[in-house]
């Protein structure tokens, strides 16, 4: 069953004629961990925050555990959701202590059983020892897991979570996103956390909701949505890609460079398109059979892998330049290359 | 079609707006502090009758003199003062600078009818001072010291002593917070000191010297028992006048709308320049004024000018008194005067706390459900400050005796039910008045809760009241102590409100000082004066500490 569902929620600030959340729909399963990922101002923490209940729905329906929360002249007071929510600054209450802060939502609970599942969160998150500091003892990394705990103490249906990671200073995030997922694995609980980076989504994100002004451009699992954006601005939101322009015919998309051929037959529509290929989808081969032939305009060697910007040569129109990232044990043959997009990673985007 | 798309969204905010205990409470609290005003205003439009015809050709115009050549010469004479001393302890060294930055704030702690009848008492030909010159030096000046301060000049000295700390406390915090940028930018330019103070500082500093001047005229506006003292015939004397002496109601409503007009016209004034000069003084590239160290005759300079108000406006009076104390209070401090100081404590004490509260509450609301109508509710519940006490008495006076008055069926033989006179009568009053001080005392503790505390409270199940006792109130605790601490001395030492709505027979320290000096009995008046007088310092030290800690 789904945990969350939101239906059609929209929000309009009565300072804005623009709704900050346009039509906004989304499922999320039990367990599972999904990131809403867009720009600063796109609405991200504003849906996080109608899902908590700090602001009311100008419409749609939000639903957690299959009841309606708000919408339908419905509205839970945030108190009465039982959802969890760990806060960007963290927001520990600076006059309690660790101990004071994670039993903070323990209150309904008889004091034994009080004490013992904030014992049991203390052990999960890695935070013996800390029980009686304040939170200006802390550390930046020990104050988010204080605060995870916090959340997670009253066992929640749903824990959100505000940009968890822009606190952290780069070196402990790739640490920090790994503990956090291991946490809210081991406790089977489900998650939702609001991001502008990419990297927070692929390393701990098992889908993606990708918004832009308020709008829902896509939902799906990291890699497709990486491999297979749905417009240009989720593609370019994941990093760079090829835009290649062409008309779909039966032996595949015709474009300025030549025909990319596919297995599989498509549906001929002679509509024009676009195509995205990212960099590192194309393979490059020692001969000219069956690939695409370029000369390498700029070669430029990043550690990992080299990335190479070929031209294509094209006689009745503008030319075209493909960004491929190769091996760095690549040997290109003089100034020339031969490559061709792996099969099977070919997108077609969506734009209007 | 605009409509269509926005109705069904205000249904479930506006629903929620209007079930809402806390927003109907702020709409309480709004409404009953709004109440004397709306009772000032509504009687502007009922025609007067033959006595405010009297009032209105023969008094008002000396009113409209008095009081506008008052606020002109106390506007003139604090800016002189509180700029001056606020540039020297904040941009320069000398001995003694330190020292300075919070005792030139002291003079607030003397209520200027205090500080009046103790300067009269200085300079009277039988007072001690005088005494000495004629007897020691052989300088006879005839009936007055020097010159006869119970008049209009002499009341602008005295309410500028008083006053000055306004503009003091608030240029101060304006120049030491200026960058260094602006000045060595100006000097680079080949400006001279003096010009780059009076082109580069004093302009930009405008708004907050206004604002600062604008508070001390306020309490010019609400000042009685200086201008009673001292003679002169201003608005507020005016209330009492038509109240007390002819016995009309309706005259001293309809001058206490008169005197809200200087006030309206104060706070305009306040707000349009502050409107047009919006400077953003701390850019990224904010250092702080190296302060320049003076020389031997600057310093000396410096200290005089320092030491003036100073002296003026706090160590000679309070020197008086003391002296006037140890003369008097072997027979003052009796069973009377101990009744008198619980009577006072007792009720400054509620009415801090009911204050404290409300301002709780309000600041509450306006945090956790912000809108543009609440924060309208909270600028009105905060409207007090700027109305005169006697306005705010007359204010309440008047709607409570119509009460009284039509409810007297339920009263029996030996037992009157009325609230006009009543302690209840008081302490709403203060409410109104003092709202304002504690109110922002406890909003700038509630503007540094971060607003994720109340959310990450209310999601772990806490209800807004009990996130309202377990965060905000331990966070608030030195504010709501700051501003309980504000409220009381306000209390203590308010005069006019005091005198229209005490109950029959009840007296206050400020009142029992201000009738002993009226009486001529001057120097009886000083054991409750110095009280008054220490209880006021409190804040001042508190601060004094406050600023150590933060440098």
């Amino acid at each position: 069953m789904n945990i969350l569902e939101l239906r059609n929620v929209t929000k309009r600030f009565p300072e804005s004629q623009v709704p900050a959340v346009d039509d906004f729909s989304l499922d999320v399963e039990h367990g599972e961990i999904v990131a809403l990922l867009g720009e600063s101002g796109c609405g991200k923490t504003t849906i996080l925050r109608m899902i908590a209940g700090f602001e009311v729905p100008s419409g749609g329906i939000i639903r957690i555990n299959g009841e309606a929360v708000s919408g339908s002249g419905i509205f839970i007071e945030p108190q009465n959701r039982k959802v969890g929510i760990v806060f960007q600054d963290y927001a520990l209450f600076p006059h309690k202590t660790v101990w004071e802060n994670i039993t903070f939502g323990l209150y309904r609970l008889s004091k034994p059983d009080a004490t013992n599942k904030a014992n049991d969160i203390i052990v999960l998150s890695g935070l013996q020892g800390l029980e009686q500091r304040y939170p200006h003892q802390l550390s930046g990394g020990q104050k988010q897991r204080v605060a995870l705990a916090r959340a997670m103490a009253p066992e929640p249906k749903l824990i959100l979570f505000d940009e968890p990671f822009s606190n952290i200073d780069s070196m402990r995030k790739h640490q920090m996103r790994e503990d956090i997922r291991d946490i809210i694995k081991k406790t089977g609980a489900t998650a939702i956390f609001v991001t502008h980076d990419t990297r927070d989504v692929m390393t701990i994100a098992d889908k993606v909701s990708v918004i832009r002004q308020g709008k829902l451009m896509q939902t799906d699992i990291p890699e497709k949505i990486y491999t297979y954006p749905a417009n240009s601005y989720v593609a370019d939101f994941f990093g760079k890609t090829n835009y290649i322009k062409a008309k779909i015919s039966p032996e595949g998309y015709e474009t300025p460079m030549g025909v990319i051929r596919t297995k599989t037959s498509l549906p001929a529509s002679l509509k024009d398109v676009v195509l995205s290929i990212r960099p590192e989808e194309f393979t490059i081969k020692d001969e000219s059979m069956g690939c695409f032939c370029g000369s390498i305009v700029k070669e430029r060697f990043l550690g990992e892998y080299k990335e190479l910007t070929c031209k294509v040569e094209n006689s009745s129109g503008p030319d075209t330049e493909i960004v491929i990232y190769a091996s760095p044990a690549v040997k290109c043959d003089g100034e020339k290359c031969y490559f061709k997009p792996n099969e099977g990673k070919i997108n077609v985007l969506n734009d209007e | 079609m605009n409509l269509k798309i926005i109705l069904p969204i205000l249904s479930l905010q506006t629903h929620r707006q209007l079930t809402n205990p806390w927003i109907w409470g702020t709409l309480f609290a709004a409404f009953i502090i709004a109440l004397p005003l709306l009772v000032v205003f509504s009687n502007i439009l009922i025609p007067g009758d033959e006595t405010w015809r009297h009032i209105l050709k023969n008094l008002i115009p000396t009113y409209v003199l008095n009081t506008i050549l008052l606020m002109s010469g106390v506007a003139v004479i604090t800016f002189i003062i509180g700029v001056s001393t606020a540039w020297l302890v904040s941009m320069h060294r000398f001995p003694g600078y330190r020292f300075f930055s919070w005792a030139l704030i002291l003079p607030i702690a003397l209520p200027a009818y205090i500080s009046g009848f103790t300067w009269a008492g200085i300079l009277d030909y039988t007072s001690p001072v005088y005494v000495f010159f004629r007897n020691h030096l052989g300088i006879d000046t005839g009936q007055y010291l020097f010159f006869n301060i119970l008049s209009l000049p002499g009341a602008i000295i005295i309410l500028s002593l008083a006053f000055y700390p306004y503009v003091f406390l608030i240029s101060r915090a304006y120049f030491s917070r200026q960058s260094s940028a602006l000045f060595e930018v100006a000097s680079s330019l080949g400006r001279k000191k003096s010009q780059i103070f009076f082109k580069v500082a004093l302009p930009m500093a405008r708004p907050a010297i206004v604002a600062g001047i604008s508070l001390a005229l306020m309490e010019v506006l609400n000042d009685y028992g200086l201008a009673r003292y001292f003679g002169v015939d201003t608005f507020t004397t005016g209330i009492f006048t038509a109240w007390f002496s002819f016995s009309h109601p309706q005259s001293a409503l309809k001058l206490s709308a008169y005197l809200m007009v200087f006030v309206l016209m104060l706070i305009i004034i306040e707000r349009v320049q502050r409107g047009k000069m919006r400077y953003d003084m701390l850019g990224s590239a904010y250092r702080p004024v190296n302060p320049t160290k003076l020389s031997r005759t600057g310093s000396i300079l410096a200290i005089i000018i320092c030491l003036i108000p100073f002296m003026l406006g706090f160590v000679i009076p309070l020197l008086m008194l003391l002296y006037w104390s140890s003369l008097t209070y072997s027979y003052v401090l009796d069973y009377r005067f101990t009744e008198l100081l619980f009577n006072s404590f007792l009720l400054a004490g509620i009415a801090s706390l009911v204050v404290t509260l409300f301002a709780l509450f309000i600041a509450f609301t306006v945090k956790s459900f912000p809108s543009r109508f609440v924060k309208f509710l909270s600028r009105i519940a905060t409207l007090g400050y700027a109305l005169p006490g006697a306005v705010v008495a007359i204010g309440i006076l008047i709607p409570f005796l119509w009460i009284d008055s039509h409810f007297a069926f339920l009263s029996q033989p030996g037992m009157r039910i009325a609230i006009t006179g009543t302690w209840f009568a008081l302490i709403f009053a203060y409410l109104v008045r003092f709202m304002a001080v504690g109110y922002n005392s406890i909003d700038s503790g509630m503007e540094k809760i971060s607003p994720s505390l109340d959310e990450a409270s209310r999601s772990l199940g806490m209800s807004n009241m009990k996130t309202l006792g377990k965060i905000h109130i331990p966070l608030l605790s030195g504010s709501m102590v700051s501003a309980a601490l504000l409220v009381f001395i306000d209390v203590l030492k308010e005069l006019p409100l005091t005198l229209i709505l005490r109950p029959f027979n009840f007296d206050t320290l400020a009142i029992r000082a201000f009738e002993f000096a009226s009486d001529e009995r001057v120097a009886e008046a000083a054991p409750a004066s110095i009280i008054i007088i220490i209880t006021g310092m409190i804040p001042v030290f508190l601060l004094n500490r406050l600023m150590g800690r933060k440098g």
